[in-house]
């Protein structure tokens, strides 16, 4: 008997034992049943069966949720919890029950159009790279100011001239904007270790930031994004953030899947940094929307091998940092909560540098951020685990 | 009181915890892991704390309604739900493990603790609570000594009541009790009253934290997976199993239904279709436990596997009790709805009593999955429904009394784990005589007359009035 649900509908699926309570970062901050997926599953299927009115309490713990995931990771009954919780939250904030803050709307307007979207946060790209603490959610680096990753690419393919796999590589919005360094690190790694990079010139947001919020325009991100990257005669498209690359493949599947870049090396075996003496201590933390999200086991160890780094998963390092795309900036109580349990080792963690290494660029701002509000009292430095893969800028001479 | 005046006076009982009481945020609450059955609460309050548990048990008879008691709501008996209406109480704020005395083998912990979250912690002091029921990564131990939980490895290492040595109780009067403690039957306290607490489903008090017992982690573990091709064949294994000299600690089976299920979640660990799988462990020093690898093996396989597989590799080990305990959820792959029967029997009568839940089953039209304990004879019948559709519970009803009605002639009893709840005390007179019954139904009149304590539970007419 091949096991098939015998109801149309995605609710049918919870038997209500209870799995994901313990993975959820909000019922364990709360203890209250609403506020996992649990109960809010039962909220929303008794609001759809009408033996539940529209209750304010309802959109509050639906817009409680980080849309981290784990609970799909642990559910025994398949239930598609992401896909449930992102159709409700739109539906919320269409009927006006949750409305994301004026800057989110804002922003939601411009990464659809990516120079726009680059202009705008041309200030944020030049203080970084000038050093100049902006915001605690900017960490630290130096991304060209004016000089896209596309550019980038084309300048070093010309030289390098590649012969291994073709991926396209998706630079994403706000990677692009704001931390173009990573960027250019992952274009270094994947020519370095002879990977022909193509950066299809059309592409545009995954979307991610539409599902984050619940805002429309998700629809037509996804149809330009598919144009851009379907027809490419490519071995792979290849996303170097765990969300964005998460919000790819829901957008290209079922005819192109979408790898994470780190899990794509993992495959290759890349070059390995040598860095003999050093003292410093990697600990891993690995993304929501790469474990729970694209399912994947995790980061794999040929390629934290290959940092060069004495390296170690953080603690807890499968369970949400509290960052959940925007959810630090709509729920910024429930995000520093989280992370104060998750980053309270860094304040023991031995190493000189001591280096915090994940995949996903708004986790990183969430990490950075444990310093900049008095979580972590000791430095410590947040890096893209594919920055501790580069060969730095001498490659581009 | 009206729901108003009963929230106003909620609040002045638990300034700190939190009180619930908009429709939206009781609707969580209507249900344990029995989700069929819905009772609307009239309120949920979140004591912050110990503390304000006591503040809160002290006030409650002032109440006038039915307090029910709730840890994570796993459980699959219909035991933490409103039945009578009234205040449910989450003690998810209790979740502090006081204290980890290694040497004397025992931790003090708080009613909300998580299973798990305990193991882990015990982990790296070379110790564990033996007590292992499914709900693991969820469930709480206040709810585990409520319903006197079991779990797999109960086969050999015992049930909840064998591991608790003490019980600190608040009663509807607002009187703070300890039974037990530490030192188990050796210290001033009335320990054998802490028997009453143990399994007594929310009906005698509110427990805030329990002295539990601890053992050594075993130096070496192996755990085996066979399958087999049908009922006969895997009895046969139970069977060698039970009666072997290398005492396993657990000896659990699945059907090919659970087979399925397993192998079409993320569970999956690669079984054949259609074949029965049993799962045992057998643990205890290196050099004793390793010799005793082949014997099992060799068992397994005389009795019909052609397919034995066997880890001591923590990864795989893990992997196959995950799929394994994960059933309950499983079932949402196949219905939304099921009723989990949790009949122990002898295990003599195993392939009848199996026999007779397939048939009545597929008699009726109803899907039935047996997913168990089997070495110590604690069946889990799953019926599967849909609750939308009109007759199928009916349906359900009719064969779970029929297997009940044979699994007592065949000299089983009704409940080995789950406990009792509302869902299965229609079925205590079947078990149990009237003086018996009379004498168990003195226990929570003597330590909450008014029945105000999770009522309708366990006997079918215990109704609290106001």
């Amino acid at each position: 008997m091949d096991p098939k649900p015998v109801l149309p509908d995605y609710f049918s699926n919870c038997t209500h034992c209870g799995f994901c309570l313990a993975v959820c970062p909000t019922y364990n901050l709360t203890g209250d049943e609403n506020n996992s997926p649990r109960g809010r599953l039962r909220l929303w299927s008794e609001e759809a069966a009408g033996r539940l009115t529209q209750d304010e309490w309802t959109d509050f713990y639906t817009a409680e949720c980080v849309g981290c995931l784990a609970c799909e990771t642990a559910c025994p009954a398949n239930v598609p919890y992401g896909e449930l919780f992102e159709h409700t939250r739109h539906d919320h904030v269409a009927a006006g029950r949750f409305k994301p803050a004026l800057a989110l709307r804002v922003a939601a307007a411009a990464v659809g159009r990516p120079a726009w979207f680059n202009l705008a946060l041309l200030p944020a790209r030049l203080l970084r790279r000038l050093g100049l603490p902006l915001h605690r959610f900017l960490f630290k680096g130096r991304p060209a100011v004016l000089q896209s990753t596309a550019d980038y690419t084309r300048k070093l393919m010309q030289r390098y001239r590649p012969t291994g796999p073709r991926v396209a590589f998706l630079t994403g919005c706000l990677m692009e904007a704001a931390f173009r360094e990573i960027n250019f690190a992952t274009v270094r790694v994947l020519i370095e270790n002879n990977v022909q990079v193509i950066i299809p010139d059309d592409q545009t947001c995954c979307g991610a930031f539409q599902e984050h919020t619940g805002l429309e325009g998700v629809d037509a991100l996804r149809d330009q994004n598919r144009r851009a990257f379907l027809p490419l005669d490519v071995d792979a498209v290849v996303s170097n953030s765990s969300g964005c690359g998460y919000a790819l493949g829901k957008s290209l599947a079922p005819d192109k899947p979408v790898r994470d870049v780190l899990d794509f090396l993992g495959e290759l075996g890349p070059v390995r940094r040598e860095r003999h003496g050093s003292t410093a201590r990697l600990y891993v933390d690995l993304p929501c929307h790469l474990v729970h999200g694209q399912k994947l086991a995790g980061i794999p160890s040929k390629v934290l091998d290959a940092t060069g780094h004495r390296w170690e998963f953080a603690p807890n390092a499968r369970d949400c940092c509290g960052s959940g795309g925007v959810y630090n900036i709509q729920k910024p109580e429930n995000a520093h909560a989280i992370l104060a349990s998750k980053s309270a080792f860094l304040n023991e963690a031995e190493g000189i540098p001591v280096i915090l290494g994940t995949s996903n660029h708004v986790c990183m701002m969430q990490w950075h951020s444990a310093g900049a509000s008095g979580l972590v009292v000791r430095p410590y430095e947040v890096k893209h685990i594919i920055q501790l893969l580069d060969p730095g800028v001498d490659f581009d001479i | 009181m009206n729901k108003s005046a009963l929230s106003t006076q909620l609040k002045r009982l638990l300034p700190r915890g939190r009180v619930l009481d908009s429709p939206a945020q009781l609707a969580g609450y209507a249900s344990d892991a029995l989700g069929y059955k819905s009772y609307q609460p009239d309120a949920v309050v979140i004591p912050a704390d110990a503390e304000e548990l006591v503040g809160f048990m002290k006030g409650a008879r002032q109440l006038g309604v039915p307090v029910i008691l709730r840890g994570a709501g796993t459980s699959l008996s219909g035991g933490p739900v409103a039945a009578q209406g009234g205040v449910i109480v989450h003690t998810s704020g209790l979740k502090r493990i006081r204290e980890i005395n290694v040497e004397g083998f025992w931790c003090e912990v708080e009613c909300g603790v998580g299973l798990n979250a305990l193991d882990a912690e015990l982990k790296p002091h070379g110790v564990f609570y033996p007590p292992d029921p499914s709900s693991g990564p969820v469930c709480t131990l206040g709810g585990n000594v409520a319903s006197n939980a079991g779990g797999a490895h109960c086969f050999r290492y015992g049930v909840t009541s064998n591991y608790v040595l003490g019980v600190e109780v608040i009663l509807l009067d607002g009187s703070v009790h300890r039974f037990g403690g530490p030192a188990g039957g050796r210290g001033p306290w009335r320990e054998d009253w802490k028997r009453f607490m143990i399994g007594s489903e929310g009906t005698l008090g509110a427990f805030t934290r329990f002295w539990l017992r601890l053992l050594p982690l075993p130096e070496k573990v192996w755990t085996f997976r066979a399958t087999y091709p049908d009922l006969r064949s895997i009895e046969a294994a139970i069977h060698a199993l039970v009666a072997h000299s290398s005492y396993p600690a657990a000896i659990e089976l699945l059907d090919p239904r659970g087979v399925a299920m397993v192998e079409s979640s993320q569970m999956a660990v690669g079984l054949p279709k259609g074949s029965f799988m049993l799962l045992t462990e057998i643990d205890g020093p290196a050099a004793l436990v390793n010799a005793r690898v082949e014997p099992v093996a060799q068992a397994l396989r005389q009795a019909g596997s052609s397919d034995v597989v066997f880890s001591d590799e923590d990864a795989m080990r893990q992997k196959l009790w995950k799929a394994r305990k994960a059933a309950g959820g499983l079932l949402g792959q196949l219905s939304p709805d099921y009723v989990v029967q949790d009949a122990v029997i002898p295990k003599s009568a195993l392939a009848e009593v199996l026999q007779l839940v397939y048939d009545e089953a597929d008699a009726a039209g109803i899907r039935a999955v047996n997913i168990f304990h089997a070495g110590d004879g604690n069946l889990h019948p799953n019926f599967l429904f849909d609750s939308r559709v009109p007759g199928d519970l009916e349906k359900v009803e009719i064969i779970s009394e029929r297997l009940m009605r044979r699994v007592i002639e065949v000299g089983g009893t009704l409940s080995g784990e789950h406990g009792i709840g509302n869902d299965k005390a229609a079925y205590m007179p079947l078990v149990f005589g009237p003086d018996s019954m009379r004498l168990q139904w003195a226990v929570p009149a003597a330590f909450n007359p008014s029945h105000q304590l999770n009522p309708l539970k366990v006997f079918g007419n215990r109704r609290f009035a106001a």
